[in-house]
């Protein structure tokens, strides 16, 4: 059931593009792509946990240049990204990976541990000076996501990958590991036009499923306005919920907060499709 | 005058670009609107509809066309912003620098950037106006003085404001004047939230307003469905205090 890793090309600079070409991909390996203020940093915490509670062991990918998936994960931001010591600089030469370290060795060591057995990848956070500070950490990452395939022991993790918004890393190749996409759509034109560009991106040049997930819906008008925006059936139902409001002020995970609220449920139905369509593929 | 628009994904920059892109064109001024998101959206709220935002071509994507006959030979920035400007209502001119959203979406560090376009651009007698893309990216590649103002949209939520103090910080490291809009605002408690985190700055006020939630959820502009709603009203008076002073 593992797919054969296959040998790789040396990976290229940041940020130029990769190749585009699909790799060998687990079955639960997933991105979170949508609009800003879709949802996607809430939805992608609350389905790590979720599919930690679940037993699967879980990878949750950070790659945000700004503040997001730590406090939806139930644990404060690490000060500086872990990646910056499994990074090295060569006399002559960009940033990479420390030459002899490979993806496993990555997420077991240089990870921060959430709840339920997760662990939490980050890119770095950009500062007034961008992301040139942890530039390190940023083509480490890039080399541990481009040779996720190469690790036999991450095919039967679940990743969960929350990216920024709009399509630029799925442009860029920051998200060579994801098999599916869930797409998070707000219930209006901006939001649906940008997950229309992501489906589009996601299901042609980088050969992945999509799951779409409507968010901050408070009607069945809402709903509808999302499927006719989009011109899309959506798989899954994220309600608009107070829960995770309060959540947000408190800087607490809404699945510690509120593990009954109708946002948590909404996303235990998005984990059994991604379950159920990960059993699919492989 | 150049105005760059950044903040938060979701904060509300492309509604108010595009509404005070409008407001400025009515106050007489000869208006560019770069679209510099490469998710780009501007058409939308500048009242072109969402069939024809989508159909506008982003700069960098043209210029990187793989088929020889397709080469566009255009050395200037300000040949490029003639050739690929669309017209949107009051005057306005819009051109969008890239996107991301085709299988050939061209290389994205190389050739004609978001950045290099607001950079690189004069002015001029033209007011210019940059939606940026959600973050801070763009603003961290601009140099000193290639900006006359940042507007730096803020919601009041947590992870908004800290995302409009990092945008506040990297435009004072470049000297560039910031003008926050607080947006989305419900009462005082949300000001007091933007105020404990950025401190004593210049501000600007628009409150939630479900005019504008309407248009964003029917794909129009705010400002041509109802103009004198409170949040478009708030956004014409940034217009006013852009232009009161000199440029």
């Amino acid at each position: 059931m593992t797919p054969a890793a296959t040998p790789l090309p040396k990976p290229p600079l940041w940020p130029v593009d990769m190749p585009l070409e699909p790799r060998p991909r687990g079955p639960l390996w997933i991105g979170v792509a949508g609009k800003g203020g879709a949802g996607k940093s809430v939805l992608s915490g609350t389905l790590a946990r979720e599919l930690g509670r679940r037993g699967h062991t879980v990878l949750a990918i950070d790659s945000d240049p700004m503040p997001g998936l730590a406090h939806s994960l139930g644990i404060p931001e690490p000060a500086e990204p872990l990646l910056m010591q499994a990074a090295e600089k060569p006399d002559k030469g960009p940033w990479r990976l420390r030459s002899g370290i490979g993806p496993m060795t990555v997420v077991r060591r240089y990870t921060t541990p959430a709840p339920d057995g997760v662990r939490m990848l980050q890119l770095g956070k950009a500062g007034k000076d961008g992301l040139a500070p942890v530039n390190g950490s940023v083509n480490a990452f890039l080399d541990t996501v481009r040779r996720m395939h190469e690790a036999p022991a991450l095919y039967e993790w679940a990743i969960v990958g929350d990216l920024p918004a709009g399509p630029r890393q799925l442009g860029a190749g920051f998200t060579p590991y994801a098999r599916a996409y869930v797409v998070v759509v707000e219930p209006t034109s901006q939001s649906a036009m940008t997950g229309r560009r992501v489906a589009r991106l996601a299901r042609g040049p980088l050969g992945a499923d999509v799951i779409f997930a409507a968010s901050k819906i408070s009607s069945r008008e809402e709903r509808d306005r999302v499927e006719r925006l989009l011109g899309e059936k959506v798989d899954v139902e994220i309600p608009a919920d107070q829960a995770v409001r309060d959540a947000e002020a408190r800087r607490v995970a809404v699945i510690d907060a509120a593990p009954q609220s109708p946002v948590v449920r909404a996303v235990q139905q998005l984990a059994d499709i991604i379950e159920q369509r990960g059993m699919e593929s492989s | 005058m150049k105005i760059a628009v950044a903040g938060k994904g979701g904060a509300g920059k492309t509604t108010i670009s595009g509404t005070l892109a409008r407001a400025l064109a009515r106050a007489g001024h000869d208006v560019m609107a770069i679209d510099a998101d490469v998710n780009p959206m501007l058409g939308i709220s500048l009242g072109l509809g969402m069939d024809d935002t989508e159909r506008l071509a982003g700069i960098r994507q043209e210029l990187s066309g793989s088929r020889a006959d397709d080469v566009i030979h255009e050395h200037t920035i300000e040949g490029l912003i003639e050739r690929f400007g669309e017209d949107a209502p009051d005057g306005v001119r819009v051109v969008v620098a890239s996107r991301v959203d085709m299988p050939d979406h061209g290389c994205l560090c190389c050739g004609v950037s978001a950045d290099r376009l607001l950079r690189e651009m004069e002015a001029g007698g033209r007011t210019v106006l940059g939606d940026l893309e959600a973050g801070i990216g763009v603003l961290t590649r601009m140099e000193t003085g290639s900006l006359d103002v940042v507007l730096v949209v803020a919601n009041p939520t947590p992870k908004s404001i800290e995302v409009a103090r990092r945008a506040v910080e990297a435009a004072a490291a470049r000297e560039i004047p910031v003008l926050v809009v607080a947006n989305r605002i419900t009462g005082d408690a949300d000001l007091e939230a933007i105020r404990s985190v950025l401190g004593d700055c210049d501000m600007a006020v628009v409150p939630e307003d479900p005019v504008i939630a309407r248009a964003d959820a029917e794909g129009i502009a705010p400002i041509d469905l109802d103009e004198r709603s409170p949040g478009v009203r708030a956004i014409l008076e940034i217009s006013d205090r852009l232009t009161a002073v000199p440029a």
